[in-house]
């Protein structure tokens, strides 16, 4: 629509009905009486009303065409013609078959951010835990073994467990391990002071069961009993602390095991609300933790822990009682722990 | 003031009119038919086949320190991943369609420790049991975003969220499908396996 202003158009009047010569009152030209128009109907009107019928007879017809057409795809907009498949979920982790045993080592070396030189795998072990899992019943155990406990090393005699890595690396601790339990070892998972620190930090923190008021300046452990999120350092220090502990190397042990299952909710908290971080995980595995477990394997391992209820994993402190040998102080197996290996060798883990 | 309701008059005059008729008549029975994405047009009253599906990935990558870069990491990633989400879709959907589900291939793409459970669950993951009814299935839409994890130099596993919508044509009419899935995936020597998966099919919640 034109409607310019200018010279002979001030108010910008369409030109149509504009006045002008012959039509000095500005009426449409098609109103009028006169041949073929006995009514007066204007001319453009009656034209207009034959427009719009035909406008409305071929849009219902292509309405109607539309309408009909099989091959026309429903849209998002519209309500779906036919419900072709119901709803339907489902989920899956992979079936593992047989039981798994994981043996998760902290050694005292390889941390350079506390000034501990050398490799993870030539220091001692003084985090221990023996990981039981039955992957059919989703149940588990983490056995926590105080780190003194005297026991023997093939090839060495007796000694202190936590030696056995520092004479022969973590295959020889795995042979200490399946020699003293009879279970067989199908993996092992090697960390530092720095990889624990950094593990927890890059996950985020992780939320721990804290059985007792902690005020242990040895190990800068400063933390109230009850629910905490655990910082690196905090994690660590939860670990370490020992000295003032009216249990000494006993709650430690039982604390490390605490870490462990408050790992695994994190997890599984974690990656409830959002997948991916399974991949976030299993990224800082890869780069704080030495292990013999294949990545394929890792992975399904990783999938399977999402479905374990923490619940169904109990951590038990290996029964034990302090000792002696030759002077030193060390820790000695009580009858009790040989049952406990009988059991879990029998795949009881209740 | 009447002016303003009456300049139409003149161009819509019947000429015009009588065009612009003819073009809404037009656009009623082919412009306004426009065919989603995938969707290949057609003239006979058969459903026309369909493009071969696309998948149009966002991948994000972690790689270990000192690795590759995660912006370059995720740009190789996503080739790999777009197929093999390609490849999922035509297995569990068009292909599934005309009553000749082919199970045994898509199921090939999970790993085996999940492979069982993934049977089990066909209707969760694909057409399942509607595929029967179905003659075509005619993708609309396929996207992902993926979560992509690295070993030294490539790929080890990935997770990735994934929506499929589509038009399925059935002898009672057509009708919509949808997958709103969370793949766990697996790199292997033979290319990508889901190891885990978490899945729903049917009408959106």
């Amino acid at each position: 629509m034109r409607r310019r202003r200018g010279p002979g158009n001030p108010e910008g009047v369409p030109r149509s009905i504009g006045r002008g010569p012959g039509n000095p009152e500005g009426v449409p030209r098609s109103i009028g009486r006169g041949p073929g128009n006995p009514e007066g109907v204007p001319r453009r009107i009656r034209g207009l009303a034959w427009i719009t019928a035909l406008g409305l007879v071929a849009a219902l017809a292509a309405g109607l065409v539309v309408a009909s057409d099989p091959r026309r795809p429903a849209t998002a907009q519209e309500a779906p013609a036919v419900t072709v498949q119901k709803a339907h979920a489902g989920s899956a982790t992979p079936t593992l078959k047989r039981r798994i045993v994981l043996l998760t080592i902290g050694s005292d070396a390889g941390a350079p951010k506390f000034g501990r030189g050398g490799t993870m795998e030539s220091g001692r072990a003084d985090a221990l835990q023996l990981v039981v899992l039955d992957p059919v019943k989703r149940r588990g155990v983490v056995v926590s073994f105080p780190r003194d406990s005297y026991v023997p090393i093939p090839g060495h005699g007796a000694n202190k467990i936590n030696a056995a890595m520092a004479l022969g690396g973590p295959r020889l601790l795995v042979a200490t391990f399946e020699q003293l339990t009879g279970l067989t070892i199908d993996y092992y998972a090697l960390t530092s002071f720095d990889g624990l620190t950094d593990i927890v930090n890059k996950v985020g923190k992780i939320t721990v069961n804290v059985d007792m008021n902690l005020r242990d300046q040895f190990a800068g452990a400063f933390l109230d009993k009850g629910r905490q999120n655990l910082s690196g350092s905090q994690a660590l220090a939860y670990a370490r602390a020992r000295k003032t502990l009216p249990g000494g190397d006993f709650d430690r042990s039982r604390h490390q095991g605490q870490l462990l299952l408050g790992g695994l909710a994190t997890f599984q908290r974690q990656v409830a609300e959002d997948p991916a971080r399974v991949m976030t995980w299993l990224g800082v595995l890869r780069d704080e933790v030495k292990t013999d477990v294949p990545f394929p394997e890792l992975l399904r391992l990783a999938l399977l822990a999402t479905k374990v209820p923490p619940g169904n994993v109990r951590n038990v402190p290996v029964p034990s009682v302090a000792g002696s040998a030759g002077g030193a102080s060390v820790v000695r197996l009580l009858p009790g722990a040989y049952t406990l290996f009988g059991r879990l060798r029998a795949g009881n883990l209740g | 003031m009447a002016a303003p309701s009456l300049p139409g008059r003149r161009l819509l005059g019947a000429p015009a009119a009588l065009l612009l008729v003819a073009l809404l008549a037009a656009g009623c029975t082919s412009g306004g038919r426009e065919e989603p994405p995938g969707q290949a047009t057609g003239t006979t009253a058969a459903p026309a086949p369909a493009r071969p599906l696309e998948v149009q990935l966002v991948a994000t990558a972690k790689v270990p320190e000192g690795g590759p870069s995660a912006r370059r990491a995720a740009q190789q990633a996503t080739p790999g991943l777009e197929r093999f989400l390609g490849r999922y879709l035509t297995f569990a959907f068009v292909d599934a369609a005309g009553g000749e589900a082919r199970w045994d291939s898509l199921l090939g793409l999970f790993d085996q420790p999940v492979r069982a459970s993934a049977r089990k669950q066909l209707d969760a993951l694909s057409l399942g049991a509607a595929a029967a009814n179905v003659s075509a299935v005619r993708p609309h839409r396929a996207s992902a975003r993926a979560v992509v994890l690295y070993g030294s130099r490539r790929p080890a596993a990935a997770t990735v969220k994934l929506a499929f919508d589509a038009t399925a044509d059935t002898a009672q009419g057509s009708g919509q499908v949808h997958l709103r899935s969370v793949l766990q995936l697996l790199a292997t020597g033979d290319g990508w396996r889901i190891a885990a998966f978490d899945s729903r099919t049917g009408p959106p919640k």
